[in-house]
Order: C-alpha cells, then structure tokens, then sequence
C-alpha cells in the first residue's frame, strides 16, 4: 500500500455551486503534502471531505486503503482515531479546561486512565511551547495564538498517523511558527507521519512541506516537489509566492 | 395553481422534517443504549436539569397555586360550593398545570440553552472535533440530556404538585379563612393516585420533547451567531407548540 490517502475526483458543491472539481491527490506514508490556495477556494472543505463530515457528490475518498464511504460508522471512527485533526478555528470544547480538552481524546477515544492521559497532554503542551501554567485555564481566556497551539496539541496527543493541520501557525509570531514547523517537520520526518495541511505562509510552506498543490477553481491546478517551487514558471505559483496583485489569479 | 404548489412544498417540508426529527431522536437513543455510558456528562446534566431548575418551578408552583384558589372561589362561592375549591385545586394542579406549566418554563430555560449551546458547538466545529475524535456526538451530548430529562421532569412535575397545592392551601386558610383540617382532608380524600401519576407521565413525555427538540435545533443551526439565535427561537416555540398539542392528546388518552 503506497499511499496513506487517495482521493479520486472528489466533487462537492453548496447549494448548486461548485467549491471542489474532480480533485485528485494523493499522499504517501510519511510524506507532508501541502496545499495552498487563495482563500475560499475549498481547502478546509477538502480536508473535512476526507474526514468524512462532509459528504461529497461525487469521488472517492480512501485513508489506508479503505473506501471511507463504505466503512460502517464503528469502523469510521476506529480510522479516526488514528487521525490527528487541528481545526481552522480550534475548535476547543469550551466547557472544558485546556488539559481537558488536550486529553479527551486518550481518555474518550482510547480509553486510558486520567492520570495517564494528562501526563501524556502536559508533555504535548510543552512540544507546542505552552507554559504548564495554562493547564487549568479555558479556552475563552486563551490568546488567539495560545488556542491554536491548544488545538495543536490536541491533535497530537494520541500519537496519530495522519495529521490534518488548517492553518497551523495562522496567528502566531515568527518564533513560535518556527517551533511549530519544526514540530511539523519532526512529526513527519523522524516519526514517519504523514501530514496534509494548509497554509498561507510562504515561509512555512517553504520548510513543512514536501509536495505542494494549489488549489484554484476546485482544482489542484499545480503539484510538484517542494524544490520545484522555486524553479517552476507556472504563473499561478509565481505570483502566489510572489504575493503579487497582478497575475493569473487577479484577471 | 401557485397557491396549490405551495401548500404542497409546505407539506413535503413539513413531512421531511418529522423525518429528520424521528431519525435524528431514533440515532440517539440508540447510540446511548450501548457502552461506554458517559456518566460524567449524565451527572452534570442533572445537575443543570433538575437541581438548577427548582427555583423556578417552585416560584411558577407557589404562584399559580394561589391564584388558582382565589380564581376557584370567585367562581364556585357564587353557588355555595367553596368545599369543593381543595379538590378542584389539587386536580388541576397534579393532572394540568403541573405537567405544562413545568414543562413551559423548562422549555424555556433549558431547551433554549441546550440548543444555544449545541448550536454553538455546531459552528465553531466543535462537534466535527468530537467526531475526529473518535467520540460519538450523540452519545455524548444528545443522550445524556434525553436521559435526564426524561427521569427528571417527573420529578420536577412532582415538586410543583406539592408547591402548588402548598399555595392554594395558604391561600385557603390564611386568606380565604378555610378551616386546615378540613382543607387537608377535602385534597387528600379527593386524591387518586392516578391523578398524580398521570400528570407524572406527562411529565417524561414532555420532558423528551423539550430535549430533543433543544438538541435537534441546536444540530442543524448554521451561519453563525444569528443562526444559532434563530435555531434557539425555533427550538423553544416548536417544544412549547408540541407540549401544549400532546398535553390534549395525552388527556384524552390517559383520561
Ligand atoms: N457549510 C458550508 N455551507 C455552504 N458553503 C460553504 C460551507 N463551507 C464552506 N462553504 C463555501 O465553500 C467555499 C470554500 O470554503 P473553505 O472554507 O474551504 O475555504 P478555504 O479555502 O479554507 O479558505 P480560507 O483560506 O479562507 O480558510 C467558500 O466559498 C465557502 O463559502
Ligand atoms: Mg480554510
């Protein structure tokens, strides 16, 4: 099995309007693909068709080899399980402080004890450079930078195989967006996990990433191999990195 | 023939969504019935259920129940029949006002916050991380608050029996100048049980009701903070139509 998720002409539209094209990627067993993409062209609804919490009209969506629209629901989250998940917007449980909310998946999905699960989240919130001081706090006290890195750790607490990060350093400071590539890179490159994410960061783009697809019109419009970036003469990729208002994207 | 085709869209609607509602109700209840049981979440939950709604339960009961009794001796001293004012109250209270009036103000209090709450969770996608996750979102949020409900409102209901006719009876005595002992003995040897027990099961009946319509709105809110405010307006004025529709089925049923 080469590839840890395949997916085949996925399709999906909003009331009549079409945010994913036929849009085909696939990611190998510890490879960081990123896609990029101007804003509102479908990239988080990408990433939730893959979950599965969105349903696409069309395509086929398969993680480890298995077609996700036929696993049974129990079978769905024994996949999910193995899939680590930052949100856009965090999406911290509220009503649950942030050691909490870094543990609920070791204490809910897998079923260990207390104790062992917040050892377990107070060693992922050192990884994400978070003081052991926010433990008791929640997450409507939290800075906009601090919740992201919650989420994050949230999403690495059970030790996945696959990570989905929307938008992992949208929001914070160059530092910690460095400490947070470099955990990227660490996820991916030593403990052999794959990662697809999301970015608007050049340079986070430039260090976390080892395929590249841009996303423009529902479709991945442009892959290639993260040296490519800088060699490639596709217009689209020139002015994205560029950040340049005139371009492809712009007429 | 366009008002025709409306009528008819407004029927297919209005079809699909008991639909949506009896899949979204059948969907919970079974995804608690099976282990692991969230005992955490179904403790905290009775407390916000039963134990947070007493006081105003106890305030609705204390205050109809005095009104009630002056109502009922304005209208039933006009044909000398004050004696049976006790056993009117207490009828009403256990078989009627007991069962809606708690059910009203619980629809108010609670069902409106669990959809705002669920309604938020919704948005923000908090119930998608639950999802990846790994953990069913219907067992743990929809089947806990349907469990308690249903065990609780009872309860509830049975509080406000004995507020109400609390009330009636200082009314009674202190007021209307009822001799106590005769007071007591006119509500207590009119008193079945079933009227107390009937009431009681209207009780559960409602309290599902309220909680699923709560969690069922709070699900399919979107768009934002409007979306949830829209969602929690729908959700209270559907759970107060359907309480105040089933209450008149269920008494001609349990009649
Ligand atoms: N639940 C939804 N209902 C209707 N339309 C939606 C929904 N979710 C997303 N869309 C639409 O799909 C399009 C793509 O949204 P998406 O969130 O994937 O953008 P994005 O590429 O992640 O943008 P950004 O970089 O700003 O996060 C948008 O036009 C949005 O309006
Ligand atoms: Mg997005």
């Amino acid at each position: 099995m080469k590839y840890v998720i395949e997916v085949e002409n996925l399709t999906k539209s909003f009331g009549g309007r079409d945010v994913l094209q036929n849009v085909t990627l696939n990611i190998r067993r510890g490879e960081s693909y990123v896609v990029i993409g101007g804003s509102g062209s479908g990239k988080s609804v990408l990433v939730k068709c893959i979950l599965g919490l969105l349903k696409p009209e069309s395509g086929i969506v398969k993680i480890n080899g298995q077609n996700t629209s036929k696993l049974s629901q129990k079978a769905m989250f024994q996949t999910l399980l193995k899939c680590g998940v930052l949100y856009q917007g965090g999406a911290l449980f509220d009503s649950l402080n942030v050691i909490d909310n870094i543990s609920f998946g070791l204490i809910y999905g897998y079923g260990k004890s207390q104790k062992e699960a917040y050892g377990i989240a107070l060693e992922k919130l050192n990884a994400v450079d978070l003081d052991e001081k926010v433990a008791k706090i929640f997450p409507a006290e939290l800075s906009g930078g601090m919740k992201k890195r919650v989420a994050l750790a949230r999403a690495i607490a059970t030790n996945p195989d696959i990570i989905f990060f929307d938008e992992p350093t949208t929001g914070l400071d160059p530092i910690t967006t460095g400490i947070i590539d470099e955990l990227i890179v660490k996820c991916t490159k030593e403990m052999g996990i794959s990662a697809l994410s999301i970015t608007h960061d050049i340079s986070s783009l430039r260090r976390i990433s080892d395929i590249v697809g841009l996303l423009y019109n529902g479709s991945i419009i442009w892959e290639g191999k993260n040296e490519e970036l800088d060699t490639t003469d596709n217009p689209y990729i020139r002015q994205f990195l560029a950040g340049s208002p005139v371009g492809p994207f712009t007429q | 023939m366009d008002f025709l085709s409306k009528i008819g869209r407004m029927f297919i609607k209005f079809l699909s969504s008991i639909g949506s509602v009896t899949l979204f109700s059948v969907s919970s209840v079974s995804s608690g019935i099976v282990p692991p049981y969230y005992w955490k979440q179904i403790a905290k939950q009775s407390i916000q259920i039963g134990y947070f709604s007493l006081p105003v339960v106890g305030m609705t009961a204390i205050f109809t129940g005095m009104a009630l009794t002056l109502q009922c001796y304005a209208g039933f001293s006009e044909f000398t029949a004050e004696t049976a004012i006790p056993s009117v109250v207490m009828i009403a209270m256990t078989r009627e006002l007991g069962p809606v009036l708690t059910a009203l103000m619980v629809a108010g209090r609670l069902g409106a916050s669990m959809t705002a709450e669920i309604g938020t969770m919704k948005v923000t996608e908090q119930i998608d991380a639950l999802m990846t996750l790994s953990v069913n979102s219907y067992k743990y949020l929809v089947f806990p608050r349907l469990l308690v409900s249903i065990v609780l409102m009872p309860f509830l209901v049975f509080i406000y029996d004995i507020i109400g006719i609390l009330g009636g009876y200082v009314v009674g005595v202190y007021y209307l100048d009822f001799n106590p002992t005769n007071y007591i003995h006119n509500t207590l040897s009119s008193m079945s049980n079933w009227d107390v027990v009937s009431g009681l099961i209207k009780g559960a009946v409602f309290g599902f009701i309220i909680c699923l319509m709560g969690c069922y709105h709070g699900y399919r809110s979107n768009g934002g903070a409007e979306g949830v405010g829209r969602a929690t307006t729908n959700s209270v004025v559907s759970s107060s139509i359907l309480i105040l529709l089933l209450d008149c089925i269920l008494t001609f049923v349990l009649f």
